[in-house]
This record gives structure tokens, sequence and C-alpha cells, in this order.
């Protein structure tokens, strides 16, 4: 009988044991409810990527790195390996995990640049080529930024989180973890993820704001042809931008140098195989990377605070700001415009970045007001000069706070 | 931080509208240098263009780029109007041979004796 008893003790206490040691038995545990809180949030944020198709790209790999990293005992990413805003390679090869390797692209700002690679790959400057002015577009929808760099000041934020909070208002996301790996990276989770949601939702955030600031009659204004580029041109292009850009502002060096190389691979038309490349193959391969590594970093104790509530409510007020910046700008050029020069103000909104989402907000609104009314082409102008000006912002921020 | 410890109001104010200001001036030098660049390579193409409208009657600039597409849409439709269709003008029943056809096969017939088992 006595037997009997011990093994039954026996296997009561082992099972207790293996329960203690196992993920679930740290549900329980003091603090234990913020991993499964964690868990519900990867899980909705897989849904609006799944099923909701927010960003999908990136939503996806970013919620399911979220997940990893809160799952109890699993130590997927150690964030004291990056304790103090660097990498403490001292101890780094002996305690770090696959996430803490991949993280290291972030940390060190590579993944965002080879991704900028990509997209100047696969865009087209011909219409800012073809209408410089654009580029004031494209500056006066970075007001989102710096509104938001002294809101988040009001709220209590440092200054340097709030130079990562403010360029949520840039809509560009590598730029969004370029700056904030730097600045203050224990934010990079919820900044992360709050850029990337908001610019999924750029069509519904946009249109109010375009509505209200805007008359019938400035809605429907008709913008001329755009001129012919010649190749020369697009070529000549992005090394200028990438030598003017980089020698006035060297801390924006990184993100417009890789942008103008992705692009100039594009449009001299001798490296196709390169071009696809970073089009494709390169830039799917870093967006996994970036997205697990950076989704890893939204530990339980890092998000579920108060920070990220102020920056998810700042993140709005920053997209708003840069609508708002874009259209305002183009009504104040129309005061100045002569008859059938004249910028329909919708597609000022398109000077927050969201390539080509944002431009594709302009004309749909256009052509609520008139279906015989083209603004793609013309708001992809302030479209692509705003990913200059975030990057140019960006720098500018870091060179301020960095 | 303590780097930020002493940053104020002000400082956060001035902050911002430089760095708002720094945006607008390296884009407004960037449009200079397009507006260059665009001039540099147009102004082949502007003597060219005047040339080949100066040998030309002038015509009335009045007319909108509305009015001059009407004009072409009409004369298209005009010419597509008088157009007829080339018919070969033969009207003969043309033989078609068919290697099997069942409009008469005697296999889907109803007079088909059964099969006896």
């Amino acid at each position: 009988m006595s037997v009997l008893l011990q093994t039954g003790n026996f296997i009561v206490e082992s099972l207790g044991a293996f329960v203690e040691t196992s993920g679930f038995g740290a549900f329980f545990a003091d603090g234990g409810w913020k991993f499964a809180v964690m868990i519900a949030l990867a899980c909705f944020l897989l849904y609006l990527a799944i099923k909701k198709q927010f960003e999908p790209l990136l939503l996806l790999p970013i919620a399911f790195g979220m997940l990893l990293t809160n799952l109890p005992g699993a130590e997927m990413f150690h964030s004291e390996l990056f304790a103090g805003g660097h990498v403490h390679w001292d101890i780094f090869v002996d305690n770090a995990g696959l996430i803490d390797y991949l993280y290291l692209g972030v940390k060190l700002g590579i993944y965002p640049c080879l991704i900028f690679v990509g997209v100047g790959a696969m865009t087209d400057f011909g219409p800012l080529i073809a209408n410089p002015k654009s580029f004031l577009l494209g500056a006066a929808a970075q007001l989102g930024i710096f509104a938001t760099f002294l809101g988040a000041y009001a709220l209590g934020f440092e200054p340097n989180e709030c130079g990562s909070i403010g360029i949520i208002g840039g809509a560009d996301g590598p730029t969004s973890i370029f700056l904030t790996a730097r600045l203050a990276p224990e934010l990079l989770g919820p900044i992360a993820i709050a850029a990337y949601s908001y610019m999924a939702l750029v069509p519904v955030i946009q249109p109010p704001i375009m509505r209200a600031l805007t008359t019938d009659a400035e809605r429907k204004i008709k913008m001329s042809q755009l001129r012919q580029v010649s190749k020369t041109e697009k070529i000549l292009f992005p090394v200028i931008i990438a030598v003017v850009i980089s020698l006035l502002l060297p801390s924006a060096a990184p993100l417009v140098g890789c942008l103008m190389l992705g692009n100039l691979m594009k449009e001299c038309g001798v490296v196709d195989r390169l071009s696809k490349t970073v089009q494709n193959e390169l830039m799917n391969i870093v967006v996994i990377f970036l997205g697990i590594s950076v989704g890893a970093t939204a530990t339980a104790g890092s998000f579920l605070n108060f920070k990220t509530l102020g920056i998810l409510v700042l993140g709005i007020l920053a997209f708003s700001c840069g609508t708002a910046g874009g259209v305002l700008l183009a009504k104040l050029m129309n005061l100045f415009a002569k008859e059938g020069k004249k910028i329909n103000p919708l597609i000022g909104s398109a000077g927050v970045s969201a390539v080509p989402m944002a431009a594709r907000v302009s004309q749909t609104v256009g052509q609520e007001y008139d279906k015989s009314n083209f603004l793609l082409m013309h708001a992809m102008g302030p479209n692509v000069a705003g990913v200059v000006g975030s990057a140019v912002a960006a720098g500018i921020l870091l060179a301020f706070l960095g | 931080m303590d780097k930020f410890a002493n940053v104020d109001w002000s400082e956060m104010l001035l902050m911002a509208l430089i760095g708002f200001l720094l945006v607008f001036a390296v884009l407004v030098l960037l449009i200079f240098v397009m507006r260059a660049m665009g001039w540099f390579f147009t102004r082949d193409r502007k003597p060219k263009a005047a040339a080949a409208t100066s040998s030309e009657p002038a015509l009335d600039h009045a007319i909108s780029d509305q009015e001059l597409a009407a004009a072409i849409i009409t004369a298209l439709k005009l010419y597509k109007s008088n157009l007829h269709d080339q018919e070969s003008e033969m009207i003969t029943i043309s033989r078609i041979t068919r290697a099997y056809s069942p409009w008469n096969s005697k296999i889907h017939g109803l007079t088909q004796i059964p099969e006896k088992k």
C-alpha cells in the first residue's frame, strides 16, 4: 500500500514539476496573464493580415514574431542583449537565439536600407521629374511628423521617443524602423505595428480629411498632362538626388542612397537581373526577417503599457496632420497659380508616403466627383516626393536627437 | 535619458520648426535642381517644336483641347460610317461533307430489334 502511495506521490510531483516548467505553467504565475493578452493580440493581428488583408506582407510576419516571442519559456528573443540601445557583444554569442541574430539586421539598420533598394527599384519617379513642384507637397505632408513630435512631448515622452513616434507620420515603414532602432529601440514593436496598421488604413483615414478641407470645385480641378521624361533624365535623377541629399544631410544618406541605387538599377536598363532580384527575392527575404524580428520586440513587458496606447493615438494624429498639410499647401499654391496651371488639392494628401496607396486614394476620391478626372499620375509625384521627404525628415531627427 | 534632461518646450518647438523648415529647404533645393535638369533636357525640343509650327498656317489658339478631341472623334466617326464591308457577291450553297452525322442514324432509331439473350 505504501509503495502505491509513494508511486502516486512521485507521479503527482513529477507532473507538477513538468507543468511548472512548461509554458502553460507560466500563464498561472504572477503576471502570466500578460502573455495570454499578447498572444491574443498576435492572433488578432494575424486575423487582420489574413482575413482583412491589412498590409499582409509585413503584418503577418510581425504578428507571428509577436506570437513566438510571447510564448512563455520559449525565450526566442532576449531584450537584455540589446539593453541600453546597443548590442552587448560580450554575452551575445553565448546567449543569443535565432531571432536575436535576425534582429541584428534591424538594430544595425540593414533591413530598412535593403527594403529601400527594392522600393527604389519598384518606383517610377517620372511624374516627380516631370513636375518638380510635387516636392513641395511631399514636404508639406511631413507636417504630421513634426506635429506628432510635439504631441508626443506633450504626453510626456522623452525627446528621442518623440522623434521615433513622430516619424510614424511619414507613413513609411522602413524609415520608421530605421529611426526607431536608433533613437528608441524599446518602442520598436508598438511603433512598427502602429505605422503598418495605419498605412493599411490610409483609405479610411484620409478621405474624410480630404473632403473636409476642399470645396466641390477644387475637387473637380483637372490638371494638365505631364510632360514626357527622357530616359537620360530618369537615369540622372537617382544619381543627382543621392549626391545632393547625402552631401546636405549625411544622416539620411543610407536611406536615400539605397532608394536611389534601386531606382538606378531599374532605370538604367542594363542590370535587369539585379533589378528583378531586389524587387522580388531580396525584398521578400528581408521582409520576412524584418517582420519576425520587429514582431519579436513586442514583448508583454514592452508592449502592455500606457506608452503603447499613447503611440497608437499619436499615430492617427500623425497621419491626419500629414494629410491635412499636403492638402492645405496645394490650396495655398493654387492662390498663386495661373488658370489652367492649378493643382487639384486632392493630390496633396498623397504627400504622406504610403506608396502607392495614398495616390490611389487621391484618384478614387477625385473620381467620386468627376468620373473623367484622372489624378493617379499627378498624385504619384507628391507620393514619391513623400518617400524622399520622410527619409530627409528621419535624417534631420537623427542629426538632432541621435 | 540624461542627454535630454535639460530639454524644455521652447527647445522642442524650435527643433520641430527648424526640422520642418529644413525638410522644405532641402526639397526646394531639389526642385531647382530638377528644374535645371528639365530645362537642359527640353531646351532642344522647344525650338524644334516652334520651327515645326511656324512653317504651318497659324491656327486659332482659342480652340480648346476638348473641341479638338471632339473634331477628331467626329471625323473618325464619319469616316468609319462611310466604310462598307467588301462582299464576294457569289451566292451559292456551300457543300459541306461530314464523315459521320447521326441525324438519321439507324443505331439511334426506335425500330431497333431488341437483342435476344
